[in-house]
């Protein structure tokens, strides 16, 4: 019994990585309808930034946080405001190739500036657990699950209870009835955008103690988070939370029982057989968002 | 008028130029060097190229080849397709009679096959799997040691060493394998799999993830169920790291020998820090090595320090320094010649013991063109530094055990 508790434990701790990962382009996808396949090299940009902030000034990864997000936030709005904003009218397509350049463009100037090499960071804390009756919990796994919850929440009643987190929510609803109430819809796309770099960039820098960085491994969280956003539903950061514990406690399941090597088939055939029955996710809100930013 | 006198005079400067670069080319032995030199193999395919550079660069010092110094005329194998169409431009072109190369198996594959069928010589200096030279090709010759060398070493270790420390018999030591599932860990792992059946090892466990994955608490897991004496990994990259950090963390507590590839990078070290410590692994010949029996190594590092500003990065660019240095002195004996049947002759004819050159390897080609005296030696991490711990011969310290 034990050893599927462990498994159990590690399965959670796993999705709340991949939860904090997503709730980045569950925004980003859900507010501002852009496919955003660039999405994992923000996080490869945040966990670099951590790691040079290590290397260069001992600083640790946690406290690297007050540098890289705001940084990581900045880049969003950018990214937003000079290239996905004057493409946002284009078609589907277009802005899809957009992110896909994007992306391209981020790998190859890692791979120049940093070199293929792998990096890692060396902290104290990097193997620390805690240890009860023979179960085994990693301790910046465990703050990495914290922080995800903590930053659903903390999403949720911005979303909420602020003004601009209503006006969001009403974009991501029907963007062009937003903008007939008055809402400034694409002051919200930079907000959102840069957001959503934010929080990518809080997975990336609180993954750095028990992770690696190189320049390509931004593409498996990319396609990761569009599973969880899908599965969890479009605008919805619960869902989004729930969905990426889902994806980890499959992932270990079936990884320990079935094999490592088909954990990744596993899900992906849950995740197609979710858009089947219900194609909005299950807890997508909003009318058209099975259509996944297309049109 | 002044228009075309400026014409005319251009054409003679081309006309001159043409003229001593054929003049040039009669002076000078031009050999294609084709490695991945972009791309995403490009760390170690321009650290490996290095190894054969330092290797021109001192025999043109020497005097070159047969009075000739050698040329190397640069190829880029950034992708497969570009081994292909390299190649075909270099012996087209650039009109080599021989090709060295290439490090990665799967380029070299591409890439032999083009030359062997244009008659053209492809010495691999670094590439490992073991179909390279098993495909009936005459003029494709390889210096250093194959995939299945690679398990011979582990097994030699653990067969030799492993067991009687445990106070074990070799057929009671059970053997867990992880590996990456693309090419390189599936067929290293199968190879190590046959061999190690056949020696009387219990494989308890094979495991194969992908290498992009960022968790592996299920291969931890699952090994930590079947209980093995020793982790046999097979790790290209980061998941090197990944794999002993997840160790460490969920308390599995075997000893795990790499093969290469991740477990050979410094940055293994440095991300891991004092978890490294004892882990073992097993490549081509690395530089804390007992230098009595790998002579040039020392000259080779200076050199390369000199030319390249820092210490070499992996043991790959000592491995085409040798193979580069084997090609020379064949080279040498037949004159400067690339007359298929006095290469062959001359390669075939080749003897030299263990422990004569700068990896320690001897030279002793097959009929398939398989240098047998090529081997991989058993390293171990030790205070950030890959020291060699076995056969001992090679060894500069003894090995420890590090659960």
């Amino acid at each position: 019994m034990d050893f599927y508790i462990q498994v159990l434990i590690s399965g959670l701790l796993l999705g709340g990585i991949y939860a904090l990962i997503s709730i980045g382009l569950n925004l980003i996808f859900g507010v501002v309808r852009i496919l955003n396949f660039a999405h994992g090299e923000l996080v490869m940009l945040a966990m670099y930034g951590t790691f040079w902030l290590y290397k260069l000034y001992d600083l640790d990864p946690y406290l690297s946080l007050v540098v890289v997000l705001p940084a990581m936030f900045l880049f969003g709005v950018v990214l937003q405001r000079f290239i996905l904003q004057p493409v946002l009218t284009t078609s589907g397509v277009m802005k899809m190739f957009t992110t896909v350049g994007i992306s391209i463009l981020m790998q190859n100037l890692a791979l120049i500036l940093w070199k293929g090499d792998f990096r890692a960071v060396q902290t104290f804390y990097s193997m620390s657990t805690i240890k009860f009756s023979g179960l085994i919990i990693s301790i910046p796994r465990l703050v990495a699950f914290g922080a995800a919850l903590l930053s659903i929440i903390l999403l949720y009643l911005f979303l909420k209870y602020t003004y601009v987190g209503k006006a969001l929510r009403a974009i991501v609803e029907d963007h062009a009835t937003a903008r007939l109430m008055g809402i400034t819809v694409e002051r919200h796309y930079l907000l959102a955008f840069g957001l959503g770099a934010l929080f990518s960039a809080l997975g990336g820098t609180l993954m750095m103690p028990f992770s690696s960085v190189y320049p390509t491994i931004g593409g498996p969280f990319t396609a990761l988070a569009f599973v969880i956003v899908v599965l969890g539903g479009l605008g919805s950061m619960g869902g989004t939370f729930l969905a990426g514990l889902f994806i980890g406690v499959i992932e270990a399941f079936a990884g320990t029982f079935v094999s490592p090597g088909l954990k990744e088939a596993i899900y992906f055939v849950i995740f197609l057989l979710v858009l089947m029955v219900r194609p909005q996710g299950l807890f997508g809100m909003g009318r058209g968002t099975e259509e996944i930013g297309l049109k | 008028m002044k228009k075309l006198a400026m014409l005319a005079a251009a054409c003679i400067c081309l006309m001159q130029i043409s003229v001593t670069g054929v003049f040039a080319e009669e002076k000078t032995i031009q050999i294609g060097a084709l490695y991945p030199i972009s791309g995403n193999l490009a760390l170690m395919g321009e650290e490996s190229w290095r190894g054969a550079e330092i290797a021109r660069i001192l025999r043109n010092r020497q005097g070159g080849v047969a009075g000739k110094q050698i040329v190397f005329r640069q190829g880029d194998a950034s992708t497969n397709s570009a081994a292909r169409s390299e190649t075909e431009r270099m012996i087209e072109q650039d009109k080599v009679k021989a090709i060295l190369g290439t490090y990665a198996s799967s380029r070299c594959m591409v890439a032999s096959e083009v030359a062997a069928r244009k008659d053209i010589f492809y010495f691999e200096l670094g590439a490992i799997a073991n179909a390279i030279t098993q495909r009936g090709y005459k003029t494709v010759w390889r210096t250093c040691p194959t995939s299945l060398d690679f398990c011979r070493g582990q097994v030699n270790f653990i067969i030799n060493w492993l067991a009687p420390t445990l106070g074990k018999k070799a057929n009671e030591i059970k053997v867990g394998i992880a590996h990456e599932d693309g090419e390189y860990g599936t067929s290293v792992a199968n190879s190590f799999a046959t061999l190690a059946k056949k020696t009387g090892l219990q494989i308890v466990s094979v495991e194969a993830y992908s290498n992009t994955s960022n968790d592996l608490s299920s291969v931890i897991f699952r090994l930590r169920k079947a209980a093995p004496d020793i982790v046999v990994a097979v790790s290209s990259s980061q998941d090197a790291i990944l794999l002993s950090r997840q160790a460490n963390e969920l308390g599995l507590n075997i000893p795990i020998m790499g093969t290469g590839g991740g477990h050979s990078f410094q940055s293994f070290a440095d991300g891991l820090g004092p978890q490294a410590n004892g882990v073992l692994n097993v490549d081509f010949t690395q530089y804390h090595v007992n230098t009595k029996y790998t002579p040039g190594l020392e000259e080779f590092v200076k050199l390369y320090q000199e030319t390249f500003k820092h210490f070499p990065r992996a043991g790959s660019s000592l491995a085409n320094f040798m193979g580069a240095n084997v090609i020379f002195n064949i080279l040498e004996k037949t004159g400067g010649s690339f007359d298929p049947e006095k290469i062959r002759k001359v390669a075939m004819a080749m003897d030299i013991q263990p422990g004569h050159t700068a990896t320690g390897w001897g030279v002793k080609f097959d009929k398939e063109g398989q240098n047998v005296r090529a081997e991989c030696l058993v390293t171990q991490w030790r205070d950030g530094k890959l020291v060699t711990v076995w056969p001992k011969k090679f060894a500069v310290m003894e090995p420890i055990l590090v659960k």
